[in-house]
């Protein structure tokens, strides 16, 4: 099948690359761009490991054709640190709250949050669960996660 | 959120036993953790797998022609290609040996297919696409058989027969008369004292009959893996598993391949809990590679995680009938067990049983379990493998026998509870159990001494025990000293459970250092001794000792060279916190970082331990869950959930927490909604995370743990294992809270809401 000219800025850096047409944007960033650190748990939307930013807003890369990523804005888990310098807030958060395990989870947590606390920035334990109820989490049982996301919005608030 | 007991934990002033975020939590929070699916090499090849259509057939003929001539296409493999393992082959791996034969078929079917999903053949392409448009191309003819999909159908007369090579064992009348082939493949008896006769006279008997769907470990990572042979021959596999070297065996029984010639390389594991110790696909990948001279990476979807291409843990029926006196003392334990072990035999079932029955003094027990084959993908184990069924069935008949009697279940719990030194279901007694201590603090915890709070829909209290043996086997480690006198600790097992984390906690004990001047890494099977995986929850236990020991050689190496450099006699030296000082007046000292910078010229400090048949640390919990059920739809929600258990001594308490908050979602998942569907024609009908439905965020409540230590003796810092027992009793718990709710019980697993609002329709007609 015939390669399509893919330009996207991902992190802050403008990306020009050859796609497949069958490609996913989590294929492109993974494959093609060689971002490992958004992860395929299930390909089909139901696991939210894939959770990147499109245009600020959270999306699941699995379910974005690449081609439809033409001139977006992503962000993924590695573009964090880097506008930030250091560690965002939720990504320390998780580390010191122990709310990641396998970690396989993790970067769409992250993402997730980090898209919760941008537009609410303080939001209950409830508001915490529902927003990262797409995103499913197989070692911890959640509630290291919620403290955690709880404890990082008060950070960022503070 | 935790609650801990009588332990204050900030008093502890060592680095075990502390509160400590993990060592590899920086790659994990920054995306730049490595599992295999991230790993890439020059030159890659892709793999894809074609998988059976078909619950049952015979493989007539495999045309992969068409398919090696799509340009792109560059090997496929099918049985032909691989070690003909005969049945009834095991492999070295723990007390039992692994069924190697299993292990095959789970790989690569060879003349008949057993399960929908099962491999028949692997494509190595140029790109992921055109290996999957290969797949079409491969021309397989089929003769279908008839298939049999549930434990029932597989025991009936006359049923279609999976294996003819299968004759039930352990049985002196055959199942059907006769002593041909079979779909029961074992019969196991467990009998004490005499149980029909206790049972006949016992005061009060009661009885329940479990049915339970397969379910799903449902590890968040698909598995993944990428093999590179190179040109002198040497294979080496980059594994998301549970045990380096057992997959090196694994891999290398399967190609007839020299171990010499093998490194299994362990990468980060994106959840494993048991569905990640056999390998599923490495062995096609090398074979590929061999093939092609080029790298490959297989990456599952899935879909085919689901359906047939790894192994869920078992189906089950079970029955349990118990007796007791008026008060209260149980006199006899009868339990008949059938575990469906999908598609190829050799599901043991005599460890569950007697767990199942382990908690209770009882004099007289008589347990029966068969092993039994369907039409499914192979079971493999998963957290405490057979528990939470087991547990499920006992559980709700001791609080059946309670509400007969008109007994507290917790009263009921103290008078009957095992202690260390009774009798267990195999006749030998209980080593170090701290059972009685945990039921103590269910009494006094307001999980349980809390009224329950009223609500408009009914509402109940469930109690459950649970139980688990694990294991000990073999571990592995060596310590090198950095040039800068640091530790450098390399183990021979997978990291499933934070065990860096644990171990750089004991290491950093052990030098009497800080945790950041200790590193712990995952060893490649060519760099580090023979240990078994990470599975029966015994992993930080013997690597524990395995480090104790590798710390107390180096130590003492380092203590030698000290006394060489201060002039001193090594037994005037006393070390403290990484420092050699004369006991005597004069004062010289000298540090780790010194001895080294003098010393590491001179060779190397690498010293080894090795752990093998450490004293097991069995595991008890006890669970409390409160719930209300929705009497018009049959939704359970549970409002408050307490977990009990028995660590022997927390090596890190938030990791402790973490595996039980972890173990008891899952738990909850297959309680309340986690359960395949498979349809008549063996075809999964439920395989994805949209219909297969594991809790999120929002169906569970927060978890209270509750931590207890009795320590095991004999054992260093007293551990016993944590990471299985704690989903054990957590449908027992669900189910016995539910009955107190709506007055009847529920006995399909999972309690969907279907099944519930069925069984409240039957109590009521």
């Amino acid at each position: 099948m015939n390669r399509i000219l893919m330009s996207c800025r991902v992190n802050g850096e403008d990306h020009t690359c050859l796609a497949d047409p069958r490609d996913t944007l989590l294929e492109l960033l993974r494959e093609r761009l060689q971002l490992t650190g958004t992860k395929e748990g299930c390909g089909n939307g139901n696991c939210g490991s894939c959770t990147v930013l499109v245009d600020g807003a959270a999306v699941c890369a699995c379910l974005v054709l690449a081609g439809e990523a033409q001139g977006v804005e992503v962000t993924t888990v590695e573009g964090l640190a880097a506008s930030g310098g250091g560690r965002h807030p939720v990504q320390q958060a998780l580390i010191d709250h122990g709310g990641t395990q396998c970690g396989f989870c993790t970067p769409g947590i992250i993402m997730s949050a980090v898209a919760l606390l941008r537009e609410n920035p303080d939001p209950t334990d409830a508001e915490i669960r529902h927003a990262i109820a797409g995103n499913i989490c197989r070692c911890t049982g959640y509630e290291k996660i919620v403290r955690a996301i709880a404890s990082a919005a008060a950070e960022i608030r503070s | 959120m935790n609650d801990t007991g009588d332990i204050d934990w900030a008093a502890r002033n060592t680095v075990v036993g502390k509160r400590l975020a993990r060592v590899d939590a920086g790659e994990r929070v920054t995306g730049t953790a490595r599992y295999p699916a991230d790993m890439k090499l020059p030159g890659m090849l892709h793999a894809k797998v074609l998988r059976s259509p078909h619950a049952h057939a015979r493989i007539m003929r495999i045309d992969t022609g068409p398919a090696l001539a799509l340009d792109g296409v560059k090997a496929i493999v099918t049985a032909n290609d691989f070690n003909d393992i005969p049945v009834g082959a095991t492999i070295p791996m723990g007390e039992a040996g692994y069924d190697m034969w299993m292990v095959a078929r789970i790989n690569i079917a060879k003349d008949k297919v057993f399960w929908v999903g099962q491999p028949v053949a692997y494509v190595a392409a140029t790109d992921p696409h055109i290996a999957e448009a290969a797949l079409d191309l491969i021309a397989v003819d089929y003769e279908p058989l008839a298939a049999v999909m549930d434990i029932d159908a597989a025991m009936a007369p006359g049923a279609p027969i999976i294996h003819e090579n299968v004759v039930t064992t352990g049985v002196e009348q055959p199942p059907h008369g006769h002593h041909g082939p079979s779909n029961i493949c074992s019969r196991t008896v467990i009998e004490r004292g005499l149980p029909g006769i206790a049972m006949e006279a016992a005061f009060a008997t009661t009885s329940i009959e479990v049915r339970i769907d397969t379910a799903h470990q449902g590890y968040i990572e698909p598995q993944a893996m990428l093999a590179a042979v190179d040109a002198n021959g040497m294979a080496t596999v980059w594994a998301s598993t549970q045990g380096q070297h057992t997959t090196e065996i694994m891999i290398a029984r399967m190609l007839d391949r020299p171990q010499s010639r093998l490194k299994v390389v362990p990468l980060e594991i994106g959840g494993g809990f048991g569905g990640k110790i056999a390998i599923h696909g490495e062995a096609a990948c090398v074979r590929l590679s061999e093939l092609t001279g080029r790298p490959v990476r297989l990456v599952l979807t899935r879909e085919e995680v689901f359906q047939g291409g790894s192994g869920p843990p078992a189906a089950a029926r079970h029955r349990i009938t118990v007796g007791a006196e008026p008060d209260g003392s149980l006199v006899a334990i009868d339990g008949l067990y059938h575990m469906d072990a999908g598609g190829l035999p050799g599901l043991s079932p005599g460890l569950m049983m007697q767990a199942s029955a382990a908690l209770y003094q009882c004099p007289n027990l008589r347990l029966e379990g068969y092993d039994i084959v369907t039409n499914k993908p192979r079971t493999e184990a998963y957290r405490g493998p057979g528990g939470i069924q087991a547990y499920f069935a006992m559980e709700q008949a001791m609080d059946a026998l309670c509400q007969r009697l008109d007994i507290d279940p917790l009263a009921f719990r103290q008078r009957n509870a095992a202690v260390t030194g009774s009798t267990m279901p195999i006749g030998t007694p209980f080593p170090s159990i701290g059972l009685t201590t945990i039921l103590d603090h269910v009494a006094r915890h307001p999980c349980w001494t809390d009224p329950l709070p009223t609500g408009d829909m009914p509402r109940g209290r469930g109690l459950a025990l649970g139980y688990w043996r694990g294991t000990s086997m073999t571990s592995a480690c060596q310590i090198s000293i950095a040039g800068d006198g640091r530790p450098m600790v390399t183990m021979g097992s997978a990291d499933i459970s934070g065990t860096r984390t644990t171990m750089a906690q004991v290491a950093a004990e052990q030098f009497q250092l800080a945790i950041g001047d200790v590193h712990v890494a995952m060893g490649d099977t060519k760099s580090v001794g023979y240990s078994d995986g990470a599975a029966g929850s015994r992993l930080a236990r013997t690597m524990a000792a395995a480090v104790v020991e590798a710390s107390t050689k180096a130590l003492d190496v380092l203590r030698s060279r000290a006394a060489r450099l201060l002039q001193a006699d090594p037994g005037a030296l006393t070390y403290a916190k990484g420092t050699f000082r004369q006991a005597a007046s004069s004062g010289s000292e000298i540090s780790l970082a010194e001895i080294m910078q003098a010393t590491l010229t001179e060779g190397a400090i690498i010293e080894t331990g090795v752990s093998t048949k450490l004293p097991l640390g069995v595991e008890v919990g006890a669970h409390v869950a409160d719930v209300e059920v929705d009497s018009e739809t049959g939704q359970v929600t549970v409002l408050r959930y307490t977990a009990f258990q028995d660590v022997g001594r927390a090596l890190n308490p938030a990791a402790v927490e973490g595996q039980i908050e972890g173990s008891v979602v899952q738990g909850l998942g297959w309680a309340l909604t986690e359960g395949f569907d498979y349809g008549a024609d063996g075809r999964l009908r439920n395989a994805s995370m949209l219909d297969y439905r594991m809790p999120t965020a929002l169906d569970v409540p927060p978890i209270d743990t509750v931590i207890i230590e009795t320590p095991v003796p004999d054992v260093p810092y007293g551990l016993r294992g944590v990471g299985e027992v704690p989903i054990v009793p957590v449908a027992g718990c669900i189910a016995n809270a539910i009955a107190r709710a709506i007055g009847t019980r529920v006995t399909e697993m999972p309690m969907t809401p279907e099944r519930v609002l069925r069984a409240i329709r039957q109590s009521a007609s």
